[in-house]
């Protein structure tokens, strides 16, 4: 459960949702994407109500979550075309989009493939495409470093700083250095509670972490 | 409204339904007792008639349906892919519309081969063409409200089995709870004969069209749906 949680994402913004498990990050995310209905509250997209106008504000969102389920007899190109149909794009757009999309995310190899039979790293990069389909604003990346092998992490980072100057990027993630990377901003949450904004700085190493600390501690009996 | 995203949803759950072995034994073991429904009523009266094989169609929907509804929801829920489709901009009366045309076209593939007895019977004898355009139109009928009733089941749970059972188990009732008006005082004897599937469906398979009997499967039809898109809203 969130309990007055409060925040803005501006385009060119990174940012951060951290927390233990169970600090209300999944739910944020599910509220976010519409999946939730909050009983009290509201969230909005590019100015949509995510409940009122929620397929205008979804037109507006790409959403990795956090565990890939995809259709395992879809083939990659399937799955995309779905999908880029479902944003509302036409059969032509769609069909540039799976192109962008594949390349950039080193896809080309396995567009005939059924989803089912990637690996896990694979389903993460379609995952990954099918957020980036129809360029929206803003992206929400729910752990999207899980399954990834190293070389993929490095990938999916210069992705994000890429995108973060076009877009509104929001990333939760267990791994603080991770967001310490990317991230120009993080929210720390606990128990459902926000417990503060912390500043991301890249070039100071593990100072992220001594503020997660200290806001969490008191808490954490 | 434009409803931009049906024809893919569509095109997926036709997929889907098709690509699983399931609707292939279905509509194997369907067209098999309906095939020897209609030899041995054939042999034995004689008659040119498809009445008898009408009731016996709406028996094996009655248990057949379910078994297609009962995955199209519960399994969207159960392997998380629901979450994913509903981040899209669908709506979730698109994604309930497309699994009943869906779960329907597997249906009219069951019903469409069993053409061929008519035929016969118009190749060999002269059938009564009124009770097999009316027998077709009430199993259509019969056959929209059971899919609507076994997706609102699949859409309340995860469980495939958990909604084919419920689905199959009211199904049922609903075909024969005509028989308690027997002993049921008036008004609640009208009521029950009201609910009853059977008796909405017998004028159909004699050949007596009633409005009344349509719009009792039409309106079911529709109340079926809108609880599939309320139990699917309400997550």
């Amino acid at each position: 459960m969130l309990d007055g949680v409060s925040f803005t994402l501006e385009r060119g913004e990174v940012l951060g949702l951290l927390g233990p498990n169970g600090a209300g990050k999944s739910t944020c995310v599910r509220l976010l994407t519409g999946y939730l209905v909050p009983a009290a509250g509201r969230a909005s997209i590019c100015g949509f109500d995510v409940q009122d106008a929620g397929t205008l504000a979804r037109r507006r969102l790409g959403f990795v979550p956090e565990d890939p389920r995809l259709y395992p007899y879809l083939t990659v190109d399937e799955t995309l075309g779905f999908y880029a149909r479902l944003k509302g794009l036409d059969r032509a757009s769609a069909k540039s989009e799976r192109d962008r999309v594949c390349a950039r995310l080193s896809l080309d190899g396995v567009r005939r493939s059924p989803v089912g039979r990637l690996s896990r790293g694979f389903r993460q990069r379609v995952a990954i495409a099918l957020g980036l389909l129809g360029d929206p604003p803003l992206l929400i990346l729910d752990e999207p470093t899980n399954g990834l092998d190293p070389w993929q992490i490095l990938d999916l980072r210069e992705l994000i700083v890429e995108l973060a100057a076009t877009h509104a990027l929001l990333l939760t993630s267990h791994v603080l250095a991770e967001i310490e990377r990317v991230a120009t901003r993080a929210l720390i949450l606990q128990n459902g509670r926000l417990l503060g904004s912390a500043h991301v700085d890249p070039a100071a190493p593990g100072a992220l972490e001594r503020q997660f600390l200290a806001m969490t501690a008191p808490l954490r009996s | 409204m434009a409803m931009t995203s049906f024809l893919p949803l569509l095109g997926k759950e036709l997929r889907t339904l098709f690509v699983q072995p399931i609707a292939y034994v279905l509509l194997a073991v369907f067209l098999l007792v309906m095939g020897y429904t209609f030899v041995t009523n054939l042999a034995l009266t004689h008659s040119a008639s498809l009445v008898r094989l009408m009731f016996q169609a709406a028996v094996l929907l009655l248990l057949f349906v379910p078994l297609i509804t009962m995955r199209v929801l519960a399994e969207e829920r159960r392997h998380g892919t629901l979450e994913l489709l509903l981040a899209t901009p669908v709506r979730e009366f698109e994604i309930v519309l497309a699994k009943y045309v869906a779960s329907m076209a597997l249906v009219a593939a069951m019903l469409v081969p069993t053409l061929i007895y008519p035929a016969v019977l118009a190749w060999y004898g002269q059938p009564d063409w009124g009770p097999v355009y009316s027998g077709y139109l009430g199993l259509g009928l019969l056959a929209s409200l059971l899919t609507a009733m076994g997706l609102a089941f699949s859409a309340l749970t995860s469980n495939q089995v958990v909604a084919a059972t419920l689905a199959s188990g009211l199904g049922l009732l609903l075909w024969v709870v005509d028989a308690l008006a027997a002993v049921l005082p008036a008004p609640w004897d009208e009521l029950v004969v009201q609910c009853s599937l059977l008796a909405h469906f017998t004028p159909f398979a004699t050949g007596a069209v009633y409005l009344s009997d349509g719009g009792f499967f039409f309106s079911s039809t529709l109340l079926g749906l809108f609880l599939a898109v309320r139990a699917l809203a309400r997550r």
